[in-house]
């Protein structure tokens, strides 16, 4: 009881800040939008029908679905050597190195993505060095693309990744580790066969995690993409404020956000599973 | 009663005193920021406010985020008069969003263009005309273009910026070359096969922040872009930047001005509204930013006359797209332009 006294104001923040929009979205979703583009107030579930029986939302789901799952994999891989440093690291230098594996959040996200179009852009610093040094005449293509869209995802995940593997792992045993050197394993052995088993449900709980901050990605497509990168949150961006379809831009919001809690529920499961293991 | 009794209840009188004055001399004015904001501020709003009002430029960003805005504030709303995008508008009016125009408060109607009074049916007329041009490095690009098919030049390749539906520039550039190809801004398809060869070229299909500012960051060549800003930016870039009303013909950009439904301070709307569309408003700002006057008698000076699409060269250039028939074509054509133009440029 007291626990939910002492909840009790953040939960109230959490209906009046998120539960209560969303059921306000919820509504807008059940409007209808006329032939000339006018909302009209009606209860009906027609975006939803519209948007489930159009390919191109399956495409979108397919899209968004790829490039977020193959972002975070590789997010999460390029991670684990970064939370495997860091929790090999004396005590003494392993709080600089997690904070140093974090420190691009401490950057606003829109910053950062500028300073990728001028890393990666056809007249920017890849290219220069590509076309000063003879090895390519055209630029090569690294933004505008899904390819500019993946780097700059992988880039703004990883930090997520290296906060919960250091987490993840920071619990494993280091004697098992010890146990298998002692055995005779040599050190990819050790880590192939101990190491790596024992962080798998970490691995997959930043997997998740990154998935799900990736499934919502909006920055990144929108701006590394230039209008070739069609994922969800872009077409509910263009549905709300292109084409002024709000039930359409709401009805897909709702379906994303089930997608969403799905995978949210999901990771609960497999943290849970990854604490009982170590 | 004790101090603070009395203090609380003199600023209570005060305030019921000072309200209604304060109220009937203001109004709210939303519209787009940037150097819409600054130039309509220098141009129109301060000689109105002049004559002792107090108007407030609320930036309501895109036409579609000033209908949210709307939308939002429909039961309390805290804007007066709205000048925004005559497709958008056209929900508001449909929605209740915005009154009907009354002719009778506004006998500054009898002023304007046919198309003017037209533009906005049964709600606020057009305040400004604008048309799509295709705008140029004049540095790198010689001699100048005049026709869109100079984005289709094998030598441009990557070099090109162009906004794709449901972006309105894109809607219009498929109208304007489905008319001088097919005869018929309808007939996307006449339209796709100049897409397509152009799409080779494109570098971005969503230039950001806009295409004038890639072309002179280095980023782009050709662009498209409206004429008031880009007329604005050519003068700002001491002439780096060209401006091309091209072969293929232009499509017009109209915005409307409206009276927001219920609106707080109507009466100052009403005065705002006819000042805005008299003549001496509508040519300060033609002159300062090349918009085109919607008042016959603004007296425009000919040379800023000649850089908007009221030119006489240019009239029989400008294609009569029927936005409110485009609002119904634009999904097939969002749907064609991806899967038709935007898939076959992969880069």
């Amino acid at each position: 009881m007291t626990g939910w006294l002492l909840a009790a104001p953040a939960l109230a923040v959490l209906a009046v800040a998120f539960l209560w929009p969303m059921a306000g979205l919820f509504r807008i979703s059940l409007n209808r939008t006329t032939e000339t583009g006018a909302m009209e107030a009606a209860l009906t579930t027609e975006s939803y029908a519209k948007l489930l029986g159009d390919s191109f939302t399956a495409e979108l789901a397919w899209n968004t679905l790829l490039l977020a799952g193959s972002s975070a994999a590789v997010a999460t891989v390029l991670a684990l050597p970064v939370a495997l440093m860091v929790r090999a690291a004396s005590p003494r230098w392993r709080g600089l190195l997690a904070l140093l594996g974090i420190a691009p959040l401490l950057v606003s996200a829109t910053a950062r993505l500028v300073g990728w179009m001028a890393i990666l852009g056809d007249q920017g610093l890849i290219n220069a060095m590509l076309m000063g040094s003879g090895l390519r005449d055209t630029p090569l293509p690294l933004i505008n693309n899904w390819t500019g869209v993946r780097i700059g995802l992988v880039e703004s995940l990883m930090p997520y990744a290296v906060l919960v593997l250091i987490a993840g792992l920071g619990r494993l045993d280091p004697r098992l580790e010890e146990a298998a050197a002692t055995l005779g394993a040599g050190r990819a052995r050790t880590f192939l066969r101990v190491t790596l088993p024992l962080a798998a449900p970490a691995l997959l709980a930043a997997w998740l995690l990154t998935l799900v901050l990736g499934l919502s990605s909006f920055i990144t497509p929108r701006l590394m993409g230039g209008g070739r990168v069609f994922v969800m949150a872009t077409e509910i961006y263009d549905l709300a404020l292109e084409y002024v379809d709000w039930p359409g831009a709401a009805a897909l919001a709702m379906l994303l956000l089930g997608a969403l809690v799905l995978l949210m529920l999901l990771r609960a499961v497999t943290t849970r599973g990854a604490g009982r293991r170590a | 009663m004790t101090i603070w009794q009395g203090a609380v209840l003199g600023i209570a009188a005060l305030a019921a005193v000072a309200a209604p004055a304060s109220a009937q001399n203001s109004m709210t004015l939303m519209s787009y920021a940037g150097i819409f904001r600054e130039n309509y501020t220098d141009t129109v709003v301060k000689p109105f406010a002049a004559k002792g009002a107090e108007v407030q430029f609320f930036e309501g960003g895109s036409s579609s985020q000033m209908l949210g805005t709307l939308r939002a504030q429909k039961a309390d709303p805290q804007v007066d008069v709205v000048i925004m995008d005559v497709t958008t508008a056209a929900l508001a009016c449909a929605e209740g969003l915005v009154e009907p125009v009354r002719p009778a408060e506004l006998p500054v109607l009898a002023q304007l263009a046919p198309m003017a009074r037209s533009a906005g049916g049964s709600c606020g007329p057009a305040v400004t005309f604008d048309h799509l041009v295709m705008v140029y490095d004049t540095q790198k690009v010689q001699p100048a273009p005049a026709s869109l098919m100079a984005m289709a030049d094998p030598s441009q390749r990557g070099a090109v910026g162009l906004a794709a539906p449901p972006n309105i520039q894109g809607l219009a550039v498929t109208a304007m070359l489905a008319n001088a190809n097919g005869g018929d801004w309808k007939n996307i398809g006449a339209a796709l096969p100049a897409l397509k060869s152009i799409a080779a070229n494109v570098q971005t299909f969503d230039p950001k922040p806009d295409g004038y500012s890639m072309i002179l960051n280095d980023q782009l060549r050709f662009a498209t872009g409206w004429n008031a800003r880009a007329q604005l930016y050519r003068d700002q870039s001491k002439n780096r930047i060209g401006v091309v009303l091209p072969d293929e013909g232009t499509v017009f950009q109209i915005n409307t001005i409206n009276i927001v439904a219920n609106a707080k301070n109507r009466g100052k709307a009403v005065e705002f509204v006819n000042h805005a569309l008299s003549a001496a408003a509508q040519k300060a700002f033609t002159e300062r930013m090349f918009y085109g006057p919607v008042n016959t008698e603004a007296g425009v000076t000919p040379e800023a006359l000649g850089r908007t699409a009221l030119a006489p060269e240019y009239r029989s250039k400008v294609i009569d797209v029927d936005w409110g028939e485009m609002q119904k074509l634009r999904d097939g054509w969002n749907q064609r332009w991806r899967r038709e133009v935007i898939s076959a440029a992969p880069r």
